[in-house]
């Protein structure tokens, strides 16, 4: 017996052509709550070989190049390190600048787009938040490794102490240290708080030291209208107040230097200008991790797709002309200003010696991203947005170790100018660079990096909806 | 709630769960005597019961005054244990003493935010509870404490709108 297809109207093969495509979407395709458990649970628990290899060797380094180096600074002094006259800040707040920069992603995807309701947000607030943390834990020991002798470091606290030490809280390294502490405690707590509820869904599923520690992490949550109407009454009051706290950290960073007289720091833009970077490269470093999450984690693939690829790439696509717009002015001010400490600066960075580099993070930051992610095919690609985002994340500490050592090796007295070469800084930036990959891969392993709650919150609120021929996604108001 | 009096109904989506909790109300249960419990934050208009009183703002607010205060002490206070010059600024410059005002109140705010909700949550709170792994799964429990001469009215009740089962006291160990 033969059959024949006998082809949709053309109207009724357009609508299923644009229901499939609409269903694309991680919202608009759910699936029972159990099976999202069950998924998340099977990426949290599966280890491979290889995943502990590559966390032995991150271990390994993390213990070699940032704590070995680090120790053998300490016992053999800050000559080690290639900071000296007229470079006193050298790579290390170079890269200090740069995981504060980079952390500052969690709280933008989280906070900003919560705020915004932004429903692309859901599967990805986790591994963002992961970010900010670790980001900040590896940035926080740069001011303590920068100190050289850490053991005295209490030294500078600003307390009355019989070394003459008096109070002075007017300090912008002062503003940094209680900054970052603030920024630090409060995005621990705000990756915590919507934590909760799916370590307790964990602790349903889990044996042995799993259910001790999901226990433990749990606080005894059970689901109930005063824990889910507390915990939400909080999470929107943190993401509310985080952001201004987010905003204030870069600025604080940013004022170590503006406030300082050094040509090319002494700027009125630093702060909004840092704050543009730090997004740019935490938003760029979000579509790495995405893809590393994707392409290393069981059924991450129906959690990410290639939508929130798109929106991530559109994202480091406004902050790309947005860092290159305060980059422009920052430059054409000390360009046609004429103050000739700045030209020297601006002459360095051009025509000098740190040319190489000043084109290369145009190129990085500008150029690639420009002729790249307007494409909507690149963006949707995964492991090209883990590639820009490599590049662009390589460009901004290009930048950041451009207005560090290079600025200030071309300060106002020409007799002091000198060149600038990191030895044990370059050892110590791999090591931070693994303890922040360690931590992220351990963290992975322990706890959901999904947050299954959010996800089926949002699939319960997205529908689709006719509108004369068509079907439309919906989202229903359900907080 | 006795714990002895104590029944979990657990049902597959919302529509009958709120619907059994007008049941139980209808059958005597006061609203005090009800709880539902579920792996979704649905709001109390949702569940048709009556809004939960919560002092979360008011932590954050408390919080934030908190900070406010001891940000003066440090940024004011300090300085009237040994007046330092700095710059040729006054010794109560408001500009430079805003920035450590702002994070120290906004740590107050965080800080008390979170506490909040372990206070009025009563975490960490381990040991026996009523609870069922469903619920986690996406199902909604209904927990209930109920008269001993009305119970099988009552589970009978639920079952017809739609509960998957009704149990008395499902006491797990959290």
């Amino acid at each position: 017996m033969t059959t024949k297809a006998i082809p949709l109207p053309q109207s009724q093969a357009e609508e299923h052509e644009h229901e499939d495509e609409v269903r694309e979407h991680l919202l608009l395709d759910p699936r029972p709550r159990s099976e999202l458990n069950r998924m998340v649970m099977e990426a949290m628990q599966t280890t491979t070989p290889m995943f502990w290899v590559v966390v032995s060797l991150l271990a390994l380094l993390t213990t070699v190049c940032l704590f070995g180096a680090w120790l053998y600074m300490g016992l053999t002094g800050m000559g080690v390190a290639g900071i000296r006259r007229p470079a006193y800040w050298g790579m290390f707040i170079a890269t200090f600048v740069f995981w504060i920069g980079i952390s500052h992603a969690g709280t933008f995807v989280s906070a900003i787009l919560r705020v915004f309701k932004a429903e692309f947000r859901r599967p990805l607030t986790r591994a963002a938040e992961l970010m900010t943390t670790f980001g900040l834990a590896a940035g926080a020991m740069y001011p303590l490794i920068h100190l050289g002798r850490v053991w005295v470091g209490y030294w500078i606290m600003p307390y009355p102490n019989n070394r003459w030490l008096w109070p002075n809280f007017r300090s912008p390294l002062v503003w940094d240290m209680i900054a970052i502490t603030t920024y630090l405690l409060g995005s621990t707590l705000y990756v915590y708080m919507p934590l909760i509820p799916d370590v307790a869904m964990a602790r349903d599923r889990s044996k042995g030291w799993r259910y001790q520690f999901y226990r433990i992490l749990a606080l005894g949550w059970r689901g109930t209208e005063g824990e889910w109407q507390r915990l939400r009454s909080a999470i929107q009051i943190f993401a509310y107040a985080i952001i201004p706290v987010m905003f204030s950290v870069h600025t604080i960073v940013s004022w170590d230097f503006a406030v300082s007289k050094t040509p090319g720091w002494h700027s009125t833009l630093f702060g909004p200008f840092f704050i543009a970077g730090a997004i740019y490269s935490g938003v760029s470093a979000v579509g790495m991790i995405l893809f590393l999450i994707r392409t290393t984690m069981k059924n991450m693939d129906y959690f990410i797709r290639a939508e929130h690829f798109d929106a991530i790439g559109k994202l480091m696509l406004v902050f790309s002309f947005t860092w290159t717009y305060f980059y422009f002015n920052e430059y054409i001010l000390a360009w046609y200003g004429g103050d000739l400490s700045d030209q020297y600066v601006w002459q360095a960075l051009t025509k000098g010696e740190f040319a190489w580099m000043w084109y290369l993070m145009l190129i990085f930051n500008i150029a690639v991203p420009w002729l790249t992610l307007w494409n909507k095919r690149v963006r949707r690609t995964p492991w090209m947005m883990f590639g820009l985002g490599f590049v662009i994340n390589i460009g901004m500490y290009i930048e950041r170790y451009l207005i560090v050592p290079g600025m200030i090796t071309r300060n106002r007295f020409p007799f002091m100018w000198d060149g600038y070469a990191p030895r044990i800084e370059l050892l110590i930036a791999v090591g931070s660079l693994s303890l922040f990959l360690l931590l992220y891969a351990l963290a992975s392993r322990l706890i959901p990096i999904i947050p299954v709650w959010e996800v089926q919150e949002g699939q319960v609120a997205t529908m689709l909806r006719r509108i004369g021929k068509a079907k439309v996604p919906t989202i229903s108001e359900l907080e | 709630m006795p714990e002895a009096n104590v029944h979990l109904a657990v049902f597959k989506s919302i529509d009958p769960a709120a619907e059994a909790i007008g049941k139980l109300r209808e059958l005597g249960i006061q609203e005090d005597e009800m709880n539902v419990l579920s792996g979704l934050p649905y709001t109390s208009e949702m569940l048709g019961r009556s809004k939960v009183w919560s002092m979360i703002p008011k932590f954050s607010v408390a919080g934030f005054l908190g900070g406010f205060v001891i940000s003066l002490l440090l940024n004011w206070g300090t300085v009237l244990q040994y007046p330092l010059h700095v710059g040729g600024m006054p010794l109560y410059p408001i500009p430079t003493t805003l920035v450590l005002t702002f994070e120290i109140s906004m740590l107050g705010l965080l800080a008390f935010t979170f506490l909040g909700v372990i206070w009025e949550c009563g975490f960490p709170s381990f040991g026996k509870k009523v609870y069922s792994k469903e619920i986690s799964d996406g199902y909604i429990g209904v927990e209930f404490n109920c008269p001993s001469d009305i119970h099988t009215q009552v589970h009978e009740a639920l079952s017809a709108l739609g509960a998957e089962w009704v149990h008395r006291t499902e006491a797990v160990d959290l």
